[in-house]
């Protein structure tokens, strides 16, 4: 549909101007900084980051199709768990290598995208939100209740793809991949056609854009990525069950995308990582900990409107304009 | 059989409509979508059944009504007023507080299931069918409180209020109605309308932790169905999901019946979205 | 030339409302007509139903020989008719330049400018409606007139055969009106078929050689500007509910 033209060398020299920004040295400062973690070889924050890039992945995508097409799922777990269970299914019951089963697992994901987003594309605002709530409700129920891949207890038991160091290292790939492309269909002239439909459906329309089918396109890219971040997780956890499919998981991608700030690609990495860090945090605190996380949440959501870190990246910039202007 | 089935889906009718009638109201007068409506169910029976041991069931039901009632206006104030502009900044935070109040009463409380014992011990026998008296309670309870709040919103100069910003709050505004008066005013009303739901009818029950989260989704469910923001839709739909449920407990099995507000959800949706007697257009 | 637009017993009730009733018109193609009506005559509705945003009760609409009734709206755009919105519609948070580029994205934009022509399109739209100084701002910076006019840019960017204009001078100053006169008049010359609604007579008198005047959903009067200004029916229709209208 669009044309791909590969233009290497100015490519490069994009790069290279994005390098000196004050967002692209930070973004890849942090990358750098990222990398270096597992070399610490502290297994904990290994494990924690991971967790935090899976989640990374898993709010970008939300992100994708709320902030950038303005179609607000409630029900993300769906696709997450939907991934999450065939990739653990055909590791398991088909011995099939993991990125094989990774791929088969977001590929369903991409099927399932479908499924729920033509019947829930009529849908306007708050309706969509139930309609894909409600179908990611079902699916908690289906499989909770059946008896088939593992009825209430799952799949469990799936060869590990490596050591935590290892593992880390092919997580941040994946991330670093989803985060770059879903970068270039936001500045691509389909991320165009689809934030316009966010900003205004009826003028989309009436400059003959087919909403629905770009709807469509968005709701499966939203869905190939939540796959990937699912498929992941499973592989990562070495096992999938019914939980994974908890309106929970749906609100938290929800959450982190909020407080990175929506419609923005690097706030999901904030989201992510700030999300599952302060989580961990309060882990020790046992029963408090939960409470605690729920009113920092309700803290967060209440006052962070345009993503939590912005005012302090704000401020950032303007140093680091200063700086390069001398 | 069949009266078993309308005994318990008259109950059923009753609870949902409790729960579901301050639900729309919110959304229909003021656009939102309150998804803490279950944990204030969950905390006025965790308020009851905590307080029951020092003062008895009828002030330990009075606190509870009034802790509720607080809360609402609390949350409006706090969480709903300033975000109002965001709808989904309405949303996560009332999420995010329903999530609160279910770690609250673990954290305060324990996590496992309780009993509260209901205020109207022992059984009935009525048409050869022997049933918690409990549940005469409820019915009553319900028809004289719907009753109440109906001719509230019909009759009084408040109701006329929340009619009129309803219907367009804009317009509403502009002839000098305070809509901020008139929401958290609603908000308040939805909050002792499923507080006395947990009034009648969690004595008799089981309460946990994660309970809140199924009553909103009933709340939910019966709102969509009977048509959000319709009161008259919330009543009616609440009855026929009674009996509906009711129904397939009996002839089918519970563990079919929990799917029903799920899969009602999503038939309205795709047929439906406007709910048997909503309005045409969507907010 | 042949006939552009041929709208035939069109009737649009909500409910209890007839907003459109049997409403009969042509259009030539290459023509300028112009609708008038106190506010609440149904031209607004009768522009939805033909532009495919309302579906009508009963009656049919051709374009160019071809029923589009009950087409959808894309659909109907990218065979050659596009419009504007009375409360003018933009992707705010997109720049202007974007704002065009997403119609020349549509398929009968890529179409006529390319696909690797798209931004250079866009660009030579807004000169030509004179905000190309502006491409790279977001809509919310612009006057009201300034609005209007990437309104109609955005039409173009759909490179359509005839173009509806609902209430394009409708809260605009003399100059604002001028300007839009000015571009409205070029783009006839350039061959695109123009429906404009007004419900100041004056605005559009020096503008179309041809009227048509609707009151409740009917068609009440047809002719030149002259003949539709002294029609009595018309004069009833406004000065009946007290409106000025020349």
């Amino acid at each position: 549909m669009m044309d791909l033209q590969f233009d290497f060398q100015s490519y490069v020299g994009r790069f290279r101007v994005w390098a000196l920004t004050f967002r692209g040295s930070i973004t890849l400062l942090s990358l750098v900084g990222l990398l270096f973690v597992p070399l610490s070889g502290n297994e904990y924050l290994t494990t924690v980051l991971v967790t935090a890039m899976i989640y990374t992945i898993f709010a970008a995508s939300w992100d994708l199709l709320a902030g950038f097409a303005g179609q607000v799922s409630f029900g993300h777990a769906a696709f997450f768990g939907i991934s999450g269970y065939f990739t653990a299914a055909f590791v398991k019951f088909a011995g099939a290598p993991w990125i094989f089963a990774l791929i088969v697992g977001a590929g369903y994901a991409v099927l399932f995208s479908l499924i729920i987003g033509i019947p829930c594309l009529r849908l306007r605002g708050p309706y969509l939100a139930l309609g894909t709530l409600a179908f990611s409700l079902i699916l908690w129920n289906l499989f909770l209740s059946g008896t088939w891949l593992g009825g209430t207890e799952g799949i469990s038991g799936l060869p590990s793809i490596g050591d935590i160091f290892g593992v880390f290292y092919i997580i941040a790939a994946f991330m670093v991949a989803s985060l770059i492309i879903m970068r270039a269909i936001v500045d691509s002239r389909l991320g165009t056609i689809l934030k316009a439909i966010r900003d205004d459906e009826t003028c989309a329309d009436a400059s003959g854009i087919n909403t629905t089918v770009y709807k469509l396109i968005a709701f499966m890219i939203s869905g190939f990525f939540a796959g990937i971040a699912g498929a992941l997780f499973v592989l990562h956890t070495t096992a999938v069950n019914p939980a994974v499919f908890q309106t929970l998981y749906s609100f938290y991608a929800i959450i982190m995308a909020a407080i990175g700030g929506l419609a923005t690609i690097y706030g999901s990495v904030i989201g992510g990582f700030l999300f599952t860090v302060l989580s961990e945090f309060l882990r020790p605190l046992a029963n408090a900990s939960l409470l605690i996380f729920a009113i920092i949440l309700i803290v967060i959501i209440r006052f962070a409107e345009h993503g939590i870190m912005n005012p302090f990246l704000e401020r950032l910039q303007d140093l680091w304009d200063l700086i390069r202007r001398k | 059989m069949i009266e078993e089935i309308l005994i318990y889906g008259t109950v059923q009718g009753a609870l949902l409509a409790l729960l579901a009638l301050g639900f729309s109201l919110v959304y229909g007068v003021g656009g939102i979508l309150n998804l803490s409506h279950g944990a204030f169910f969950l905390i006025t029976a965790y308020v009851i059944y905590w307080t029951i041991p020092f003062v008895g069931f009828g002030i330990a039901a009075v606190i509870g009504l009034a802790a509720v009632v607080g809360i609402g206006a609390v949350t409006y104030l706090g969480l709903m007023k300033p975000l109002q502009e965001s709808h989904i900044g309405i949303v996560l935070v009332t999420f995010a507080l329903a999530f609160f109040f279910e770690q609250f009463v673990k954290f305060v409380g324990d996590p496992k299931t309780h009993y509260i014992v209901p205020f109207v011990p022992g059984t009935i026998t009525f048409l050869g069918i022997t049933f918690p008296a409990q549940f005469i309670a409820l019915l009553v309870g319900a028809f004289i409180l719907v009753t109440l709040v109906t001719l509230f919103i019909n009759k009084s100069t408040i109701g006329k209020s929340i009619r009129a910003v309803s219907q367009d709050f804009e317009a509403a505004k502009l002839v000098g109605i305070n809509t901020d008066m008139v929401l958290m005013t609603t908000v308040m009303i939805s909050a002792l309308l499923v507080g006395f739901a947990a009034v009648l009818y969690a004595p008799g029950n089981f309460i946990a932790p994660r309970i809140g989260w199924r009553y909103l989704l009933l709340a939910f469910s019966v709102t969509i169905f009977g048509g959000m923001g319709s009161i008259p839709g919330s009543i009616v739909g609440a009855f026929i999901m009674g009996y509906a449920t009711s129904f397939t407990d009996f002839l089918i099995g519970p563990e079919f019946s929990v799917i029903i507000p799920i899969v009602v959800i999503l038939v309205m949706l795709l047929v439906r979205p406007q709910g048997l007697l909503g309005k045409k257009e969507l907010r | 030339m042949g006939l552009i637009l041929e709208v035939k017993n069109l009737t649009k009730k909500f409910g209890g409302l007839t907003a459109v009733n049997d409403v009969n018109f042509e259009i030539e193609r290459g023509e300028m007509l112009g609708l008038i009506g106190p506010n609440g005559a149904g031209k607004t509705t009768l522009f939805h139903v033909i532009s495919g945003f309302e579906k009508p009760t009963s009656g049919t609409v051709f374009f160019d020989g071809v029923n589009i009734t009950g087409k959808k709206p894309f659909q109907i755009v990218n065979m050659g008719m596009a419009r504007t919105f009375q409360l003018v519609k933009s992707f705010h948070y997109l720049s202007l330049l974007d704002n065009v580029s997403v119609a020349c994205l549509s398929p009968r934009g890529k179409e006529a400018f390319g696909a690797s022509g798209i931004d250079e399109a866009a660009s030579s739209i807004l000169t030509s409606v004179g905000l190309v100084d502006k491409a790279r701002l977001p809509p919310v910076i612009l006057p009201h007139g300034d609005l209007r006019k990437l309104q109609i840019g955005k039409a173009l960017g759909t490179n359509p055969e005839m173009l509806l204009l609902d209430e394009p001078f409708s809260g605009l100053v003399h100059e604002e009106k001028e300007g839009i006169a000015k571009l409205i008049r070029r783009l006839k010359d350039e061959g695109v078929t123009i429906f404009v609604t007004g419900h100041v007579l004056r605005e559009l008198m020096t503008l179309v050689p041809r009227v048509i005047a609707m009151h409740h959903g009917r068609l009440i009067a047809e002719g030149s500007p002259q003949e539709v200004a002294n029609n009595k029916v018309v004069l009833e229709a406004y000065l009946g509910r007290g409106e000025g209208f020349a």
